[in-house]
C-alpha cells in the first residue's frame, strides 16, 4: 500500500508540476510579448477617420485651396470672412484660366446659383438646389462659394454685388441648417467681375435656371458652390 | 489479475483524468496566451490539441471571453481561468486513481468511498458551466465540453470502484476462527487455518486498514493541488496599469450641437462614449459583454453610430456592413427608445446583414425595419436624418478616431481594444472606479 501511494503521490506531484511549468512559461512569455509589443502577426494598420479625398484634389488645387482657407477666415482664429478679388488674384498666383480650370472636377458635385441683374435675391430653385447640395455633403469638409458678377457696371459695384451674393447663399445655409460652427464651413470668395469670369461653356454645369436662357453675361451673375472633398 | 475486479474502474478513473487535465492544460494554455493582450488561436476541438482557430464566433473564444470564464476578474486582468483549477484537481485525481489502480484492495477502507465523493466536484462544476453555456452563452465550447465528459467517466469510474470495493468487502465470507491446537502436539494432523481458495486478496482485505486518519490529508492533498496552478499563476501575473491608459483620449468632448444620442439609466454613474456599428458582431458581442457584467446600466452614455458602410461613411470604399446606414439612421430616428433598436440590430444581426447582401440589398433592410418598428420611414428618408447622421461621423473626424468598431471611451480615457474582452472587468474597474462590478 505504502508504494502504492509513494508512486500515486509522485506521479500526481510530476503532473502537477509540469503542467505548472508550463503554464508559468506561457505566462512568462505572454508578459514578455506585452513588454516588448511583439505580435505574432504584423498588426493591422487601421485608417483614421478623416475627410473625404477626392481624386480631382491635386497638390495645384490643393495649394490654392489652402491659401484660401488660410486667408479667407476658415482656418485659425481670423475673424475674417471671405476674400475679395485682390486677394483671390494674389492668393491663388495663377492666371483666370487656370484658376478655373482647377473647379472643372466639381462640375458634377457643385452648382452654378444665378441671379438677377444687379440682384444679390435668390430665387427658389436657387434656395432648392443650395439645399439639396449641402445635404449631399458626404465626407467633404468645406463648401465653397465663388461668387461672380457680370461685365455690367464698375468694378466696384461688381465687387459688392458678388460680396452680397455669396452673402445671400451663406445666409440661407445659415437659416435652413443652423449650425455654430458654419463659419468654418463656408469658404466664400466674391470675384466681382475683376478675376476668374466664366465662358458660356459653364452653362451646360448644373445650374439653377434654364440653361437656355444662359448666355457669357449671365452664367457670371452667379455663384458656384459646392462642397470640396479635400483633406486640407 | 488478482483484484481485477475493483482495478477497472481506476483505470478509467485514471484515463479520464489524464483527458481532463488535458483539456484543461488546452483551455488554460489559450487563457494564457492571451495576457499579452492580443488575439491568438483558441483550441476548439474535441479531439485535444487540434481546431486552433482565431475567428471571433468560434464558441471556446466566446467562453473564453464570457465573464464565466475565470473569477477574480475584477482584481486580475483576464482574472484567473477556472480550468486553472481544474488542471490542479485532475492531477489529484489522476494521482489518486494510479493509488487505487496500483493499491487494489490493498487500499485502506476509505479510500474508494473519499474517492467517489471528491470525483463528483468535477462533474457538479460540469453541470454548472455547461448549463451557464446553455442559458447564457448559447455556445457550448467543445474544449470545455472535453471536460465535462471526463468529469463525467470520471465520477462514474470513482462510483463504480466505491460499490465494487463494498460489494467485494460485503461478498467476502468471514475468515473463520478456527482454534488452533498447541503447535506441541506433534501428532495432530496440521490444518490449514483458513477456507480453501480464500484469495489473498481476501486475506488482504480483512487486513485492511480503515484509512480514516488519512481522510483529512486526502481532502488537503486535493486542495493544495486544486489551488496551487492558480495561486502560481496569480503570482506570476505581468502588470498592466500602464497599458490600459495608454490607448489615447478622446480630444473633443460632444457638445449639445452634436447630434449624438444619450442613455442615461437610473443608477448611471459613469459618463462613457460608445462608438458603435449596429450590425458589427463585435459591438454585439462588446454589448453584451458589458451588459452581462452589469457596466451597462451604470453608464451614463453617449452612444455614437459608426456605420461601416459606405452607403452614408466615406472613410469606405466599400460597406464592411451592408445596411448599416439605414440601421443608424433608424436608430436616430427612435429618440427614446434608440437602445431598444439598437439591441433590436443587435439580436437580428444575421438576418439583416443577409438581408442586405441579398439581390434587393437596401430595400431588404428597409422592410425588416418597417416591419419591426413601422413609422420610421419618413424620418429616416428625411434630410434632416441624413444631416444628423452625416454630422455624427464629422464628430469621429474631429475627434481623429480609427476606422474600426466598436470604441470606448470612460471620461475622455479609451478603452484599449484589447481591454475590451478578457481584461474587461480588470480595466473598467481601474479606469472607472465608481462602477461597482456586479
Amino acid at each position: 500500500m505504502k508504494g502504492s501511494g509513494i508512486v500515486g503521490l509522485s506521479a500526481g506531484c510530476v503532473a502537477l508540476i509540469a503542467s505548472v511549468f508550463a503554464l508559468q512559461g506561457q505566462v512568462e512569455a505572454a508578459g514578455q510579448r506585452l513588454k516588448t509589443g511583439a505580435t505574432e502577426e504584423p498588426k493591422q494598420q487601421v485608417a483614421i477617420a478623416n475627410d473625404a479625398e477626392a481624386p480631382y484634389c491635386t497638390p495645384a488645387f490643393k495649394q490654392v485651396l489652402q491659401r484660401v482657407l488660410n486667408a479667407c477666415g476658415l482656418v485659425g482664429t481670423d475673424s475674417r470672412r471671405g476674400c475679395q478679388p485682390a486677394d483671390v488674384k494674389s492668393l491663388a498666383s495663377i492666371s483666370d484660366d487656370d484658376f478655373n480650370a482647377l473647379f472643372t472636377p466639381l462640375k458634377d458635385r457643385g452648382a452654378v446659383i444665378m441671379f438677377d441683374d444687379g440682384s444679390e435675391k435668390l430665387d427658389e430653385a436657387g434656395k432648392k438646389l443650395i439645399e439639396d447640395l449641402w445635404i449631399d455633403r458626404r465626407g467633404a469638409r468645406y463648401f465653397f462659394v465663388v461668387a461672380r458678377a457680370s461685365k455690367t457696371g464698375t468694378p466696384e459695384l461688381n465687387r459688392a454685388l458678388s460680396h452680397k451674393r455669396a452673402n445671400s447663399v451663406h445666409f440661407d445655409i445659415g437659416d435652413k441648417f443652423p449650425d455654430p460652427d458654419l463659419d468654418k464651413q463656408v469658404g466664400m470668395l466674391w470675384l466681382g467681375n475683376e478675376f476668374a469670369q466664366l465662358g458660356p461653356e459653364y452653362c451646360q454645369w448644373n445650374v439653377s435656371r434654364d440653361a437656355r436662357k444662359c448666355a457669357a453675361e449671365a452664367i457670371n451673375r452667379s455663384a458656384f458652390v459646392s462642397w470640396v472633398d479635400c483633406q486640407l | 489479475m488478482s483484484g481485477a475486479p475493483t482495478r477497472w474502474p481506476a483505470a478509467v478513473a485514471l484515463a479520464a483524468s489524464l483527458l481532463g487535465l488535458t483539456f484543461a492544460g488546452l483551455s488554460s494554455v489559450d487563457y494564457t496566451k492571451h495576457l499579452d493582450r492580443q488575439i491568438h488561436d483558441v483550441h476548439c476541438s474535441y479531439v485535444p490539441g487540434l481546431g486552433a482557430e482565431t475567428s471571433a464566433d468560434n464558441a471556446c473564444r466566446v467562453a473564453m471571453y464570457s465573464p464565466f470564464a475565470a473569477l477574480f476578474r475584477d482584481k486580475y486582468w483576464g482574472g484567473v481561468p477556472i480550468a486553472l483549477f481544474a488542471v490542479g484537481s485532475f492531477c489529484f485525481f489522476a494521482a489518486f486513481a494510479l493509488y487505487l489502480l496500483l493499491a487494489g484492495r490493498a487500499a485502506p477502507r476509505r479510500a474508494p468511498g473519499f474517492f467517489a465523493l471528491v470525483s463528483v466536484t468535477p462533474l457538479l462544476a460540469s453541470i454548472v458551466m455547461g448549463t451557464i453555456s446553455a442559458v447564457r452563452l448559447g455556445h457550448f465550447c467543445k474544449v470545455c465540453v472535453g471536460i465535462y465528459v471526463a468529469s463525467t467517466i470520471l465520477a462514474a469510474a470513482a462510483i463504480a470502484l466505491f460499490v465494487l470495493d463494498r460489494r467485494a468487502t460485503t461478498t467476502t465470507p468471514p475468515v473463520p476462527k478456527i482454534a488452533r491446537p498447541p503447535t506441541a502436539s506433534a501428532d495432530k494432523t496440521l490444518i490449514d487455518d483458513e477456507p480453501y481458495a480464500l484469495s489473498a486478496e481476501a486475506r488482504a482485505g480483512e487486513l485492511r486498514p480503515e484509512g480514516n486518519w488519512l481522510l483529512p490529508l486526502w481532502a488537503a492533498a486535493l486542495g493544495l493541488f486544486t489551488v496551487t496552478p492558480a495561486l502560481l499563476y496569480v503570482s506570476s501575473l505581468p502588470s498592466y496599469s500602464t497599458y490600459i491608459t495608454s490607448c489615447g483620449k478622446l480630444e473633443k468632448a460632444a457638445t449639445p450641437a452634436d447630434p449624438l444620442i444619450h442613455v442615461s439609466p437610473a443608477g448611471a454613474v459613469q459618463p462613457a462614449t460608445l462608438f458603435v456599428d449596429p450590425l458589427c458582431p463585435t459591438c454585439k458581442a462588446f454589448h453584451q459583454r458589458l451588459a452581462t457584467e452589469g457596466f451597462l446600466d451604470k453608464l451614463d452614455l453617449t452612444l455614437v453610430l459608426f456605420p461601416l458602410d459606405n452607403e452614408c461613411n466615406w472613410m469606405l470604399d466599400r460597406a464592411v456592413h451592408p445596411g448599416s446606414c439605414a440601421v443608424s439612421k433608424a436608430i436616430l430616428c427612435s429618440d427614446h427608445r434608440a437602445m431598444q433598436v439598437l439591441e433590436w440590430a443587435y439580436d437580428n444581426q444575421e438576418a439583416i446583414l443577409t438581408a442586405a447582401k441579398a439581390a434587393a440589398g437596401p430595400a431588404n433592410v428597409r422592410a425588416m425595419i418597417a416591419a419591426r418598428y413601422p413609422g420610421l420611414d419618413t424620418c429616416i428618408d428625411s434630410k434632416d436624418t441624413t444631416l444628423r447622421l452625416n454630422k455624427v461621423l464629422r464628430y469621429i473626424v474631429n475627434n481623429k478616431l480609427p476606422v474600426s468598431t466598436p470604441q470606448m471611451f470612460l471620461g475622455d480615457t479609451r478603452l484599449c481594444d484589447e481591454d475590451t474582452d478578457m481584461g474587461l472587468s480588470y480595466t473598467m474597474r481601474k479606469l472607472a472606479p465608481a462602477l461597482e462590478v456586479k
